[in-house]
Parts: C-alpha cells; sequence; structure tokens
C-alpha cells in the first residue's frame, strides 16, 4: 500500500494531523501499537483523569458543601468500582468516536509498533507479529511520551506506580506519597485526596506546579492544604521502598535532614519522556538529544526531509492542544501552506479544584526579561459568582505592559478557569489590551467577570466590584 | 480705501508668475510688508509682501497664472482701526483682564469652520510630493503656521505649516504619493489659545474619545495580523506592513489580508520594502534566494525620466582628454595648512576645476549655452551645478556666479551645498539654474566615463581618480598623477572645435595653475 502520509501514534497529535491531511486530499495511514486510538489522552491521561476527577469533586461536594446547600444525605459512600468503570466506558466512548473519525476520513488504521525500515518504508508488526510494510511519502511521528521515573525508584506498578496505574485503583489508598508537585501529581492527589486518602507531596523545588506563575502554586496549595494535602517542598528524594502491603519514601531537605515517609502508594509523577522506542530511528539517521527528544526544525521538519515530528517527541510544553496544533501544522505544511504557531500563547491547565489556567508570560519571566508591567488581581471572594457556587479559593491575574497597555500574560486559579482562559487567548492572539477586556461587556452573574475585573484593575486600577 | 496689489516686476525676461501659495486668507488682517503670498515664475520662487496695513481680498487663486502687472489682491486699509479689535482674538483677550484669560484662553471655542489643506504648489515641475511624515497626530490640536508635516517632493524635502489653528483631521497618510491641489488633511478650526493639559474633565474624555475612535491613531497593535490573516499574508508572500488594517486599532482581519491588492499599491508607503521570499523548488536547494522590491521614490522617478529624455532629445557625445594633476597637487600640498588655517575650508581639487571650467567657458560661450525653443541662450555668467550623491539620491545643487568666487568661496559653497543635500535640506532654488555640471566619478574610483548632460544644459565634464600613469615627457618615461577627463556636450549647439578647444583649455589651466591667476 502507497500512501502520501503515514502518522506513527495515534494521539491527539497523530490523530488530529491525520485528519487534517486527509482533508487537503492526501491519502493518509495512521499507525497505533495499541488496540485503541487515542493514546495517551484518550486512555490513560487528560479523560480518565478527568473524569474521575469529576467523580471524586461530586464526592467532595456531597461530603462537605452539600449541608450548607441544604442537602442532607445519609450514609454516603464511595463506590469505586463504578467509579473506575464509568471512567472506562468515558475512555470507550471516546476512543470509538475517533475510530468513527478514521473512517470518516477514509484514513487507514494499522495497528501494530510502526518502525521504520527507510525513510519511505514503515514496518508494522501486530500483536500476533504479523507483518505488513507501509510505503509512504512523508511520514509524521507522533509517539508521544511514557511516564518518567528516577534511576533508583523500580517502578512496580503495584505499590510504586505512574499515573497510567493510578487511574485503575479500585480501592482508596490511605496515604498516598507523591513524588513531584506537578500537574499530574496535584491532580491523581486530587481524586484521591477528595476520597478520603491522606496525600503526600514530595517535592524537590520550592513551588508546586513551578513552570507556572509562582502565585498560581501559593494559592493552589493553600486550596489543597485544606483538602488535607501533607506538603514537603525542597526535598530531594533519596529511596523508595516498597514491600507488597507498603511503600517507604526518604526524602532529604535543604538542611540534608531525611525524612521517611510511610504509605500504601507512591505516585511517582515527575513527568514525562519522549517515547521512540521500537521506531526504528536509526534506520533512517535520525537521532534524539540527551532528553530523547527528536530535533526538528521550524517547519517540525526533521534531519530526514520527508519526516515530520510532533508532540511529546519534540520540544516543547506536552500538552494534547500542543500536539493538536502541531499536528495541523505538520499536515498544512506539506499541503504548501504557510501556517504559523505562536508556542507563547499555548494555555497551561491544571484540573485540580480550583482550576489552575493560564497562558503568556508569567511575573518572573516578565522580570527576568526586565519587562515593565501592570498587574491586576481580582480575588473570586468578591465575585457574587463564585459566592453562589461557594468557589471562593482563587483569584485572576492579568498582567498587561506598563506603557502599551498590551495583555503580557494572564493567570488565573479558581472555578472553571480552565474554560476560561480561551478568552484569554483570543485576546492575546489579538494583541488586545487590558483596556479592550476592561470595555467587553461579561455576562453577569459569571466566573468570567473575575478576568473583566482584573482586567479593569490592570488597566488603571479600577476593578468596580472590589 | 482699497489698495490693489499688482504683481511686481520680478525679472527682466519673466513675463508671468504663478501664486505658489497664500499664507493669508481672505478677509485676514495683514501687518504692512507682512508677506502674504509666495509667486513662482520659471526661474525662481519669492515673496509677496502687503504694501499696506488692511483687511486682505484675495484676486487670484493659488496655481493661477498672472503676467506682470496683474492684480493679486486688494488690501482695505481702512478696516484697520476695526481690524484691530475684531481681527485678532489674542490681542482683545489679553485685554479683558489676566484672571478671565487664564480661565477661557486656554480653551479653545469651535468656530464651526472647517479648513481643507492641500498640496501647495511646490515648484513648476513639480506635479506630485509624497508626504513623509506627519509630526502630529489626527486630533491633535495645532497652531497656525505650525509644522504639521513633512512632504517630499522629487527636488526638495518641504515643512508644512498649519494653514489654520484648531483641530487636525488627518487624511493623507505617511507615504502616500499625492498631485498638487490633492487633499492632505482638514482642519476643525477654532479660535483662542491651545488646550492645556490640566483642562477640564470633559475637554479631556472628548480628547480620548476621539483618539480611540479612530484607526490612525499610533497603536502597538497597529498592522497586527489576526492567525488567520497572518496565515494568507505569509502564504500570498506579502508582509503585514504592506497592508492597512480595518481592524480596531489599525489590526489586520482575515478579510484585509484577502482583498489586500499588491498591483494596487501605488499609494501605499514608498519607504516599506515588500520582502517575497521565494519558495524553494525543492528542499533541497542551498543558499536563500530573496528578491527584493521597493517603490521607486519620486525623485528617483525624475531621474531616471529626465536621463532617458536628454539621451532621446539631444545630440549627445562625450570627448575627452587627460590632465597632469602634479602641479596642483603640489600646489595643494603647499599651501593646504595655511588655506585652512586662513579660510577654515580645506583647499579641494573642486575650487581649480570650477575656476578653469568657469575661464574656459568664457572663452567658449556656446559650451555654456543652452536651446529655447527656437533661440539660443548665452549665460554671461557661469552657474556650475555639481553632482552630489545624497541618501536620497542624485542631487544637483547650483553654485551661483562661479566665475565670481575665490577658491575659499568655491570651497565653502561646495561644503554648504553638499551637507544640505546629504541632510536633504536643499531648496529648490538652490538647485534649479545651472549653466553647466561637474561631476566626479573618480571619489567612486572610476578612471573614464561618460556622463550625461544634465538638461537643459549643453555640457557637462567628468572627473575621474587621479592615477600615476607612466608619460612620455621630452622623450622621456615620467611617472606622473594623471585624471582622465571627459566632456560630455550637446552637439545641436556645441560643435567639435568648441568643446574640444574647451576642454583643452581646462587641460592647460589645470596643468598650470599659474594660468589661473593671470587668465592666460
Amino acid at each position: 500500500m502507497k500512501y502520501d502520509v503515514t502518522v506513527i501514534g495515534s494521539g491527539p497529535g497523530g490523530y488530529v494531523a491525520a485528519i487534517r491531511c486527509a482533508q487537503l486530499g492526501m491519502k493518509t495511514a495512521i499507525i497505533e501499537k495499541y488496540d485503541t486510538l487515542g493514546g495517551t489522552c484518550l486512555n490513560v491521561g487528560c479523560i480518565p483523569s478527568k473524569a474521575l476527577l469529576d467523580s471524586s469533586e461530586h464526592y467532595h461536594n456531597a461530603n462537605t458543601t452539600f449541608k450548607t446547600h441544604g442537602i442532607d444525605l445519609e450514609n454516603l459512600q464511595v463506590n469505586m468500582d463504578q467509579m473506575i468503570d464509568r471512567k472506562a466506558q468515558v475512555v470507550k466512548d471516546n476512543v470509538q468516536g475517533i475510530a468513527f473519525l478514521m473512517k470518516k476520513n477514509k484514513i487507514d488504521v494499522h495497528h501494530g509498533l510502526g518502525s521504520f525500515i527507510d525513510k519511505h518504508l514503515i514496518k508494522v508488526t501486530n500483536s500476533e507479529g504479523k507483518t505488513t510494510e507501509l510505503e509512504t511519502d512523508k511520514v509524521i511521528i507522533a509517539t508521544g511520551s511514557k511516564p518518567a521515573s528516577l534511576p533508583f525508584i523500580e517502578l512496580d506498578k503495584q505499590r510504586v506506580i505512574t499515573s497510567t496505574e493510578a487511574l485503575e485503583l479500585r480501592k482508596v489508598p490511605k496515604h498516598m506519597i507523591i513524588i513531584g508537585g506537578g500537574v499530574i501529581g496535584m491532580e491523581i492527589g486530587s481524586v484521591f485526596g477528595r476520597l478520603g486518602a491522606e496525600i503526600s507531596v514530595v517535592e524537590y523545588m520550592d513551588e508546586i506546579i513551578p513552570a507556572m506563575d509562582k502565585s498560581m502554586g501559593k494559592e493552589l496549595r493553600k486550596s489543597l492544604k485544606k483538602l488535607g494535602f501533607n506538603f514537603y517542598m525542597g526535598h530531594k528524594v533519596t529511596d523508595v521502598n516498597a514491600t507488597s502491603r507498603s511503600v517507604t519514601v526518604a526524602a532529604e531537605n535543604k538542611k540534608g535532614e531525611t525524612e521517611e515517609l510511610k504509605g500504601d502508594y507512591c505516585l511517582v509523577a515527575i513527568g514525562r519522556k519522549p517515547y521512540t522506542e521500537g521506531l526504528g530511528l536509526e534506520n533512517v539517521g535520525i537521532a534524539t538529544d540527551d532528553k530523547g527528544r527528536i530535533e526538528v526544525d521550524q517547519q517540525l521538519r526533521t534531519k530526514v526531509d520527508n519526516i515530520y515530528a510532533i508532540g511529546d517527541v519534540i520540544k516543547g510544553a506536552m500538552l494534547a492542544h500542543k500536539a493538536e496544533e502541531e499536528g495541523s501544522f505538520v499536515a498544512e505544511i506539506i499541503s504548501g501552506q504557510k501556517p504559523h504557531i505562536d508556542y507563547n500563547l499555548i494555555p497551561g491547565v491544571v484540573y485540580t479544584w480550583p482550576e489552575v489556567a493560564s497562558v503568556g508570560q508569567s511575573e518572573e519571566q516578565l522580570k527576568e526579561k526586565k519587562v515593565a508591567y501592570k498587574t491586576g488581581i481580582f480575588p473570586f471572594k468578591a465575585s457574587g459568582r463564585a459566592r453562589a457556587s461557594m468557589d471562593t479559593d482563587g483569584l485572576v491575574k492579568v498582567l498587561a505592559d506598563e506603557k502599551t497597555d498590551e495583555i503580557l500574560g494572564v493567570h488565573m486559579i479558581g472555578p472553571r478557569t480552565a474554560d476560561m482562559i480561551a478568552e484569554a487567548v483570543v485576546a492575546m492572539e489579538f494583541r488586545a489590551s487590558a483596556e479592550d477586556i476592561a470595555r467587553m461587556s461579561h455576562a453577569h452573574p459569571t466566573y468570567t467577570e473575575a478576568f473583566k475585573e482584573a482586567a479593569l484593575a490592570a488597566t488603571d486600577n479600577r476593578a468596580l466590584h472590589i | 480705501m482699497s489698495l490693489e496689489i499688482k504683481i511686481p516686476s520680478v525679472g527682466e525676461s519673466i513675463t508671468e508668475v504663478t501664486i505658489g501659495q497664500w499664507f493669508k486668507k481672505e478677509g485676514d488682517y495683514v501687518e504692512m510688508d507682512e508677506v502674504i503670498c509666495e509667486l513662482e515664475s520659471d526661474k525662481a520662487a519669492f515673496e509677496l509682501n502687503a504694501e499696506a496695513a488692511g483687511v486682505l481680498h484675495i484676486k487670484a487663486e493659488e496655481g493661477d497664472t498672472l503676467e506682470i502687472g496683474d492684480v493679486v489682491c486688494e488690501i482695505n486699509t481702512e478696516a484697520q482701526a476695526d481690524a484691530s479689535l475684531n481681527g485678532k482674538p489674542d490681542e482683545k483677550e489679553a485685554s479683558e483682564g489676566k484672571k478671565a484669560e487664564e480661565k477661557t484662553v486656554s480653551k479653545p471655542k469651535p468656530t464651526g469652520e472647517v479648513h481643507e489643506m492641500k498640496v501647495p504648489t511646490v515648484g513648476e515641475s513639480i506635479t506630485e510630493v509624497t508626504l513623509s511624515s506627519w509630526m502630529k497626530q489626527d486630533g491633535d490640536f495645532v497652531e497656525l503656521d505650525e509644522v504639521i508635516a513633512e512632504v517630499d517632493s522629487d527636488k526638495a524635502t518641504f515643512e508644512l505649516p498649519a494653514e489654520a489653528q484648531g483641530i487636525l483631521r488627518i487624511v493623507a497618510e505617511e507615504g502616500d504619493a499625492m498631485e498638487i491641489g490633492a487633499l492632505i488633511c482638514t482642519i476643525e478650526v477654532s479660535e483662542g489659545g491651545a488646550p492645556e493639559k490640566s483642562n477640564t474633565e470633559d475637554n479631556n474624555q472628548e480628547e480620548k474619545a476621539a483618539g480611540t475612535a479612530n484607526n490612525d491613531v499610533a497603536s502597538y497593535a497597529k498592522g497586527h495580523a489576526s492567525p488567520a490573516a497572518a496565515k494568507i499574508i505569509k502564504e500570498r508572500g506579502i508582509t503585514a506592513s504592506q497592508i492597512k488594517g480595518t481592524g480596531k486599532d489599525g489590526r489586520i482581519t482575515k478579510e484585509d489580508a484577502e482583498q489586500f491588492d499588491p498591483s494596487k499599491q501605488t499609494q501605499k508607503d514608498t519607504s516599506k520594502i515588500a520582502s517575497i521570499k521565494q519558495e524553494a523548488v525543492t528542499p533541497t536547494v542551498a543558499g536563500e534566494r530573496n528578491v527584493r522590491r521597493e517603490k521607486m521614490s519620486s525623485l528617483r522617478k525624475t531621474v531616471s525620466r529626465r536621463l532617458v529624455s536628454v539621451k532621446n532629445e539631444t545630440a549627445m557625445l562625450t570627448t575627452f582628454n587627460e590632465v597632469n594633476m602634479k602641479p596642483i597637487m603640489d600646489l595643494r600640498k603647499q599651501y593646504k595648512e595655511q588655506f585652512k588655517e586662513k579660510y577654515e575650508v580645506s583647499l579641494g581639487f573642486m575650487s581649480f576645476f570650477t575656476k578653469a571650467v568657469t575661464m574656459a567657458l568664457k572663452e567658449w560661450p556656446s559650451v555654456n549655452a543652452q536651446i529655447d525653443g527656437n533661440e539660443i541662450v548665452y549665460h554671461d555668467y557661469v552657474d556650475v551645478s555639481i553632482a552630489v550623491s545624497a541618501p536620497k539620491g542624485l542631487m544637483v545643487p547650483v553654485i551661483r556666479n562661479a566665475e565670481d568666487l575665490s577658491f575659499d568661496g568655491i570651497e565653502k559653497e561646495v561644503v554648504r551645498l553638499a551637507t544640505k543635500a546629504r541632510d536633504g535640506k536643499l531648496s529648490i532654488e538652490e538647485m534649479t539654474g545651472g549653466t553647466f555640471t561637474l561631476t566626479n566619478g573618480g571619489i567612486f574610483g572610476s578612471m573614464l566615463s561618460t556622463p550625461i548632460i544634465n538638461a537643459p544644459q549643453s555640457a557637462i565634464l567628468g572627473m575621474h581618480n587621479i592615477v600615476e600613469r607612466p608619460m612620455a615627457v621630452n622623450g622621456e618615461v615620467k611617472i606622473l598623477p594623471i585624471m582622465y577627463v571627459a566632456l560630455s556636450y550637446d552637439h545641436r549647439i556645441v560643435d567639435g572645435r568648441e568643446s574640444v578647444s574647451f576642454l583643452v583649455r581646462v587641460k592647460e589651466l589645470l596643468e598650470d595653475p599659474t594660468r589661473l591667476l593671470l587668465g592666460v
């Protein structure tokens, strides 16, 4: 079979690239190692974690705020099996949706491990060992990433687990020790924290979600502490020891003192690493860098002129929506168009509650670049909508250029900020000023008013409701 | 009583003039000797002064051509007393006491009148100007005669003074090419002083509202393309700077990018460069293959048009000779320091050449003449045009009555004109006229060239680099610093005998500068 484009990997980067290629009239194939399409995002990442975050948040509200709302419940129980089964159904519906999209766009799906024979020939080996060879003009590598670990940690996947196993736990842990204060750790920690587990977070840096504006981590930590999280900031994990029933984590603080934490699960959530195993990159002469990433140029082309790479397997934030943009981008590049991605305007989101979302520059980045900026902050405490829903934790922060008033960064923590950040992205794509936002009508009462108020505060400190 | 002001006699050969520009408006009060308008003849522009104080009644419009003795305007001298009360708000208000003034003077009163400012006639051959920059922004308050914009013609740069006091409303954009008489801007005329910053709230808000309502205000976002527009721009191989954004604060919308027509871009900024990166046919081709397209400046267009017309309309040919520069070089070496000390200008070759040329031209007047219709115009004077390479292009300022100037006088004039040319400050007068041209390609290393005549002149002398060459002197080979000189001339009025003799004479004078002193 001869294709115009073959995409290796069917995650959000790969399947979007395949659809866009098909839309542009290219004969397209997609190769997926696993039985279901959708990659990490749909199977063991974004979607299942959101399913469990929603379920656990419902339980948590029922357990904590319902009484205040005037709803009395008796015998409130967590049914972990049902929760995991529902999640599995959500995943199933989603991956079937992708399979349908492939069919609709007449994309050939080949299940099996894709491996380069040469730059135009790819061997697909399925689970039964049967091989097929695909001849192709262009190739898009979208093989994604896998959870990363530390050399001294043995991931037994029973007691010492990654996010993949955590999403399958059918019993609420008693004490989950999470190594890493990043997005994945905070989200999974939230799931089990809400369901009653004790959560201890060991983070090497001084703040959680350290890639974001510092104030976000600070605010999130306050909220998570209320949920019962213990934080061990500035702690370096030195040892992880698991038995069949328990796990002990040793961590050293900055003074060199060692602390021992004992729990029933240890979640290793220190990040993810690019995944290129078995891809046969050596057969086409593509090397990976010290972090295992495939190097690409500005057009996301690898050293080999007909092979492109997108998503987690290349540089940049490991985010599904970043991979999706790159998928479309490469498809359009191949068809001769000239698309553009503004990497500064790819939003970052943490689906804890309150949710954290941000786009553009953080205060720390602006300071480092010596950009003169003004800050406008509006706390959800002052939002009527947030009071009504009892979601008063968090704030919206708008950073605008001191002189031009152009919005340079927006950082939100609070209810539904993951959805609210889209407005900031639109504004920044059009280089809107803080006053522009301040002069646009925002429906009342909504959480989005907090963005308008923060914009007013940034314009010239004239927020109305504080 | 009314006094008629007529076109004065401005020069013997001038029979008619054109009204270039009125500095005063109909009904204005003018003082005696105040400049009221600018007149242009085919030779030069001059100013017309009020012959009495009174109220002005204009009889001829800008652009009108009048004969000597025609009535330009009338001045009603009886209106003097009235005018000093009514026509001069400044004085009136000043007399009303300082307290009142502080409150009222600062706030201009709109009169409801809108003054339209059009491109003035700036010179006889100039039909088009380019608006190079706005000094004021749209919505700014401008004083009468305050410079609001800079305009480039193919000859010179002009400052444009406000013709009224009031709020400026910009019509033409920077980079727009406009014909004479085209609308540049309007001024919403107001009386009284300029608004001050500490003015009342509503005044400030008014200004702000005016600012945000208009798309022409300079915003950091002006010309920013939306994501979809940016992609279209890239794919069409154009740049955002070429497109006028119609979105908020001048943002470029998808529609702007789609509808932009590069072929209709004549009105656009000339200085902006459209860089077209050509798509490589195969990705393996090495090296960049960029092509750059720039709009020709009006100066460049005029230069090109004139050069071609000279080539077509004259019988041009070139005669050559060689000059032993040793005597001049020795002379310069000897007196360089003293000359500099005394006159505060360096002694260069230009003064020697100019001197030699003026002397030779006296002897061969046809080389200094020009054709005008069926007549030959001989000049008793020598106005030497010198070709200067200026940032804006080739400029040819004129050294007037060069035959009367001393060495230092010529050198100083050369420095003055070259500096002005470099700064783009040359006036039209400084570039018109000229009876003979000197051009020095030697400064760029030219060995020999055939220069093109600077029409309507009849000859041009090309100077070149000085190179040591073996020369046969009295049967011996000597190494001498030699400059080749070239004289291009219009054979219609200059014959070979005259042109060659002229050039030989120049050579003689240069090779023995003592002759310059004695005139032999």
